[in-house]
């Protein structure tokens, strides 16, 4: 009872300081981020394709790139950005507490996490799908035919639970070893330890290219799962959510309309569709709403390219990228049967 | 009839058996049928252990090439250092920018200068060196490292470091040409060797009052550019955090043990309460708290530095473990140690620090330099949490495009590296027992 007593002022102290604090934060993302002088954008820890160390300690890949987008049309400028690489376990806990601006990284856009984690996810800038790889010599040409088979498969991800979905659900009795690590997952798969390796489309196809006779292996053309990757930003600031969300729109936009980073200067100046000219910032406002620049999309475009500029670096079959062919796969633009559709700019 | 030789009978050499190799390998290897089996057995698996790492780390390996494919087009089954060897400055330096990076040399080669006259005989005022170190160096290197704009605080700390620097190396210098202190040799200089103490004195403080003065108005104008944490990566950033962590752990884990051995029961608990929560819960869940959920506590918008974070972390958590070293020394002193110490008059401060603690650290060095090389090792955890040590950085190897899937080549280096950094370290332990027990070997 005396414990109790002696307790209520701090209780009174933490409920008074957690309510100032709400209070201090009445200030909007956006003001926090232009008065800090740079973007905070969190990826997760490096993974091929989408947020890569080079050997000069430079970050690149796709979910960079929208980080560097984003940075763009706020500043103007895509060095004024601190990336953040948050192990997965912290990612949410890391946007949620302020430290991050936003996340862009291979976040899984799901009902629960949307609806419970006091976030929202926003255009997906990728679609990806879970698959398997196996040997071409094995014969098999189906997951159908995994009958009792030894899937790789790591650990700690949805991509178990797909698996063991996928096989009670099919009646295929299939076998999971699991792995921490996906490099010692391919290696052990590599050396026969298993008959197929399940993950990520994405990924698997960066792994084949890396593996010592890629010829040698193909990936099935069963999807088990859906994976619409998008980048995600603190709930209730709806301003700063529109940001993000236009800017990745403003990437496929700009493919649609044919700008690219090269001739992004010539079109602004030259170009005689209205389209253009009002995402460019030429003519109109549109920028008036997301509290921006007039020549945000234009700085976005000018420094990191339109969306199929980005994939074809870090995706496609750039010196950079991963080689995951963009004809007729979901990521391809709309007009050419993709899921790469932009509401209208206007 | 006594039998007495008037002459020494010759000295004998000793049996071929007990010279010759053969001799030794017959003794050792072949003493009987089982033994040369054994022998022969254990030869083979040496044989093949070293021939396939010579085959796949030397013989078929590739040191040069562009990307990964490269390395197979030379070589399907040999290693692929190429690739490490293009990651080196991101494995020592993280992502430092590489213009700078003489900076992170420069501050190594400071720290190794400022030590040097602990091992040197002749250098007098090794205490007083120690003691700059662990006040002033921290602040240099700190300002070397992170750069930008210093504050009135740092000024005074970086020029004190100056100072300190200048000073310890000039007497470097002296205690080996003259076998004398700077103190003694600047007095000499001066022809005040007859003056009273208190104008020798004086003169070295004035003295000490114009090399900081000058040393202040010095560093005013030396400006490095401002380089952020998160940059901070590789060898270095396990170097300073597990620096660091040992420079404080052991002070941390000698208050902690004098605390829980104490007969004031507020302190006794408090010290045992710390001790014990640290020493139940894993690094890694410290870490977590301290990153993830700590940030939680605080007021919105308020973003501590991470990497303080986890040093403040490891610094805990290792002190902890210090305590419980510490502990097991004192307990090992005999009761009559501390009342000698007290018939002669000296106080707790005065039984501690002159009688028990340079005995008791004395029995415990293995043990403190087990626990700092488990303090080295254990710093690795903090690239789960997404700083790019030098784990996180050899792991990340395997992920940047040409090099996708080189993961085991990396790891095969970092061990290496690791090994002669423990290795060194144990090494210079068993160095310091033997010549602190010197006089009394059991």
């Amino acid at each position: 009872m005396k414990l109790k007593t002696s307790l209520a002022p701090i209780v009174a102290l933490a409920v008074v300081a957690a309510t100032s604090a709400t209070v201090a934060s009445a200030e909007s993302t956006l003001e926090i981020v232009k008065e800090r002088g740079h973007l905070r954008c969190q990826v997760g820890q490096p993974s091929p394709g989408y947020y890569n160390l080079d050997s000069e300690g430079n970050w690149y890949g796709l979910d960079v790139s929208v980080c560097q987008a984003v940075a763009a049309a706020v500043f103007g400028d895509k060095t004024a950005l601190e990336i953040q690489s948050v192990s997965s376990q912290a990612r949410f806990t890391a946007l949620a507490n302020g430290e991050s601006d936003m996340l862009s990284r291979t976040a899984t856009w799901t009902l629960t996490r949307d609806s419970q984690l006091g976030l929202d996810f926003l255009t997906p800038n990728f679609y990806d799908g879970q698959g398997f790889t196996v040997r071409k010599d094995s014969g098999i040409t189906s997951a159908m035919e995994l009958a009792g088979a030894k899937v790789c498969v790591t650990t700690g991800t949805t991509t178990e639970l797909n698996l063991t979905d996928f096989s009670r659900q099919n009646d295929l009795g299939i076998q999971a070893v699991t792995f921490e690590d996906y490099n010692v997952r391919d290696d052990t798969y590599l050396n026969g330890g298993c008959d197929a390796v399940t993950g990520d489309k994405s990924s698997m196809a960066g792994n084949i290219s890396s593996f010592p006779v890629p010829g040698d292996h193909m990936i099935l053309p069963e999807t088990l799962s859906k994976e619409p990757l998008a980048p995600a930003v603190r709930h209730g600031d709806n301003q700063w959510s529109d940001i993000v969300r236009w800017t990745v729109f403003a990437l496929i936009t700009a493919e649609e309309l044919g700008v690219t980073q090269a001739n992004v200067d010539d079109m602004r100046a030259n170009s005689k569709n209205p389209n253009v000219l009002r995402m460019l910032g030429a003519e109109g406002n549109l920028h008036e709403g997301l509290g921006l620049e007039p020549d945000w999309a234009y700085n976005v475009v000018k420094a990191v390219g339109n969306y199929g500029e980005i994939y074809e670096t870090y995706m496609g079959d750039g010196e950079l990228g991963i080689g995951i062919p963009r004809e007729g796969s979901l990521n391809a633009l709309w007009t050419n049967g993709g899921l790469m559709y932009s509401p209208p700019m206007r | 009839m006594a039998i007495i030789k008037a002459e020494k009978t010759p000295d004998r050499s000793a049996p071929v058996s007990e010279t010759s190799v053969m001799g030794w390998l017959h003794k050792n290897l072949f003493s009987s049928a089982f033994n040369t089996l054994l022998t022969l057995f254990t030869l083979y698996i040496i044989y093949l252990t070293a021939s396939g790492v010579y085959g796949w780390g030397l013989r078929d390996a590739t040191f040069a090439a562009e990307n990964r494919r490269e390395c197979y087009d030379y070589s399907l089954t040999g290693a692929c250092w190429a690739g490490v060897i293009d990651w080196l400055d991101n494995i020592f330096y993280g992502r430092y920018p590489r213009e700078e990076i003489w900076r992170i040399n420069f501050g190594g080669l400071l720290l190794a200068l400022w030590m040097a006259p602990l091992w040197m005989g002749r250098v007098k005022g090794k205490v007083l060196v120690g003691v700059t170190v662990v006040v002033f160096y921290p602040f240099l290197a700190g300002y070397l490292f992170s750069g930008g704009d210093k504050g009135f605080f740092m000024q005074v700390m970086v020029t004190g470091a100056i100072v300190a620097f200048a000073i310890n190396m000039a007497n470097m210098i002296t205690g080996l040409t003259k076998n004398m202190g700077l103190n003694a040799f600047i007095i000499q200089m001066l022809e005040q060797g007859k003056a009273p103490d208190k104008t020798q004195r004086n003169i070295l403080l004035l003295l000490l009052a114009i090399a900081f003065a000058a040393a202040f108005v010095w560093q005013v104008n030396w400006t490095v550019e401002g380089v952020s944490w998160t940059k901070w990566g590789g060898l270095f950033l396990t170097l300073v955090i597990s620096g660091i962590g040992i420079a404080s752990a052991l002070p941390g884990g000698i208050i902690l043990a004098l605390g829980r051995r104490s007969k004031l029961p507020i302190v006794r608990v408090l010290s045992t309460g710390f001790i014990e929560v640290f020493r139940s819960v894993p690094l890694i869940t410290v870490l977590f708290m301290a990153t993830t959920m700590f940030p939680l506590f605080m007021p919105e918008g308020f973003v501590l530095n991470k990497l303080v974070q986890v040093i403040i972390a490891v610094i805990l958590f290792n002190a902890c473990y210090m305590a419980e070293t510490v502990r097991a020394g004192l307990q090992a002193i005999p009761k009559g140690q501390f009342e000698g110490a007290h018939t002669i008059g000296l106080g707790y401060w005065g039984t501690m620090g002159l009688i028990i603690m340079p005995q008791a650290l004395k029995h415990m060095i293995p043990n403190i330099v087990g626990s700092f090389i488990g303090l080295l090792k254990d710093t690795t955890l903090v690239s789960i949490i997404g700083l790019f040590d030098i784990l996180g950085m050899l792991r990340s190897i395997s992920k940047d495009v040409p090099w996708l899937g080189l993961h085991k080549e990396p790891l095969v280096f970092g061990a290496i590296l690791f090994f002669i950094i423990c290795f060194s370290m144990s090494k210079y332990s068993r160095h310091l027992e033997v010549k602190l027990s010197a006089g009394h070997k059991h």
